[in-house]
């Protein structure tokens, strides 16, 4: 079965995960919430076969979990993992129905192609992969449909930037800082400091009790006679916190999606009218 | 809105931005310090300190943003940090503390290094030892709800 220029590589490494990036370029013009679907199989697909070789006991937890997972694990880097819950997110949209402009397939059907290479080295261990520049399938000739293009990937930029700024705000470090040299200096100055505590009898905090803490059962720390209630308050008080960002976030992406359904639904009216002024 | 209003309302949104810049920096610098201090950097104390910050101590994502810029943070040293978080006011430095032993956690033991962080900070803060105590208890609790994962792939 013939798949494409940008996939066909993949059948000497994963004839599933090759055959339905190959699928989803197909859609990617026609299609666009069936592009996004087979993308997602695909990522979901890629994520199994990587966790059954790190974690087997999550292999039946769901994507965003064995995504989580194999990021602390180190196995994915940032920016693959941006790439493939890109896909997951935007799957999942498609799935419940929401209304995809075509630049939106053809962005995730790009990350698709750049996890692809790393991907079969990952899983052929010491294949030599050279991965071609990526070509978009052959454009649509219609000016009204290239506007629509160029408004559709100018969302898609918006929303890439927007979402890795909330990324990297969430991160300990910044892209733009070298981490190995930031740890070395602080793990040094943190020695240096210690000597001269210890050399001038600085006190230390009860580190038995903060052992016992990690030590102890969450249900018996909230019914501790001297910490129980105000650790419940605590808590109450840090998930109403954490429940408010969390739906920040959900916020932000619904945004997303409405916008990307008002530019799609758009295209399909300005579809229907052309059809119906034919008729 | 007239010239001067709209100058006003500028200056003071530009005054609050910059005080959580500024709280955003002693945050990932106190967090920074934990983190690495055991000699490793797991991805689950690199995310957590995020989660902290935006949802806990409630910094917008400009601040968190603008702190890591390398112009920002790459000349304050742990001293800086101390100096800092000497001058929060208490309820701040407790949030502090809190979240510094929430990624003290995260590997489920304390490096001689990591207790050293935890008792400077503490003293810094001005904590007796039951206060201290308390934000070890708030910081167990609140880990568990941020990072119920983490315990999985532990075990």
């Amino acid at each position: 079965m013939t798949m494409s220029r940008n996939f066909d590589f993949m059948e000497n490494y994963d004839r599933r995960v090759g055959r339905l990036a190959g699928q989803a370029e197909r859609y990617v013009y026609s299609d666009p919430e069936s592009c996004l679907f087979k993308l997602r199989l695909m990522v979901e697909t890629m994520a199994r076969t990587l966790i059954e070789l790190q974690a087997p006991h999550l292999v039946d937890a769901d994507l965003s979990t064995m995504l989580r997972s194999l990021e602390r694990s180190q196995i994915l880097t940032r920016a693959h993992a941006d790439q493939m819950h890109a896909i997951r997110r935007d799957g999942n949209s498609a799935v419940h129905g929401d209304p995809t402009p075509g630049p939106t397939a053809m962005r995730r059907l790009h990350d698709a192609h750049r996890l692809s290479g790393w991907y079969c080295r990952t899983v052929k261990r010491g294949a030599k992969v050279k991965l071609q520049a990526f070509e978009p399938p052959e454009r649509i000739a219609d000016q009204k449909k290239k506007d629509y293009w160029k408004k559709g990937e100018a969302l898609e930029e918006s929303i890439e930037q927007q979402r890795q700024r909330t990324r990297e705000a969430l991160m300990l470090f910044s892209d733009k800082e070298n981490v190995d040299k930031i740890a070395s200096t602080l793990v040094d100055e943190l020695k240096g400091w210690d000597e001269l505590a210890i050399e001038a009898g600085e006190p230390m905090i009860d580190a038995e009790f903060v052992a016992l803490v990690m030590a102890m059962d969450i249900e018996k720390l909230l019914e501790h006679p001297r910490f129980g209630v105000p650790s419940k308050e605590a808590h109450a008080i840090a998930e109403a916190q954490y429940d408010a960002f969390r739906h920040e976030l959900e916020a932000k992406e619904a945004s997303f999606r409405e916008q990307r359904r008002q530019l799609a639904i758009g295209e399909q009216r300005t579809g229907e009218q052309a059809g119906s002024g034919n008729e | 809105m007239p010239a001067l209003d709209w100058l006003h309302s500028w200056t003071m949104e530009s005054e609050a931005l910059k005080s959580q810049v500024q709280l955003a920096t002693i945050w990932f610098l106190a967090a920074r310090t934990m983190a690495v201090a055991d000699g490793n950097l797991p991805k689950v104390k690199e995310t957590v300190a995020g989660l902290y910050a935006r949802s806990i101590l409630e910094l917008p994502e400009e601040a968190c943003v603008a702190a890591k810029n390398p112009e920002n943070i790459s000349s304050l040293r742990i001293e800086d940090c101390l100096a800092s978080v000497r001058s929060l006011p208490r309820a701040l430095g407790e949030k502090i503390m809190t979240g510094v032993m929430m990624i003290a956690y995260a590997n489920r033991a304390m490096h001689p290094l990591e207790v050293r962080w935890a008792s400077m900070l503490a003293s810094a803060i001005g904590l007796e030892e039951n206060d201290f105590q308390r934000c070890c208890v708030d910081a167990r609790v609140i880990a568990t709800m941020m990072n119920p994962s983490a315990e999985d792939e532990i075990s």
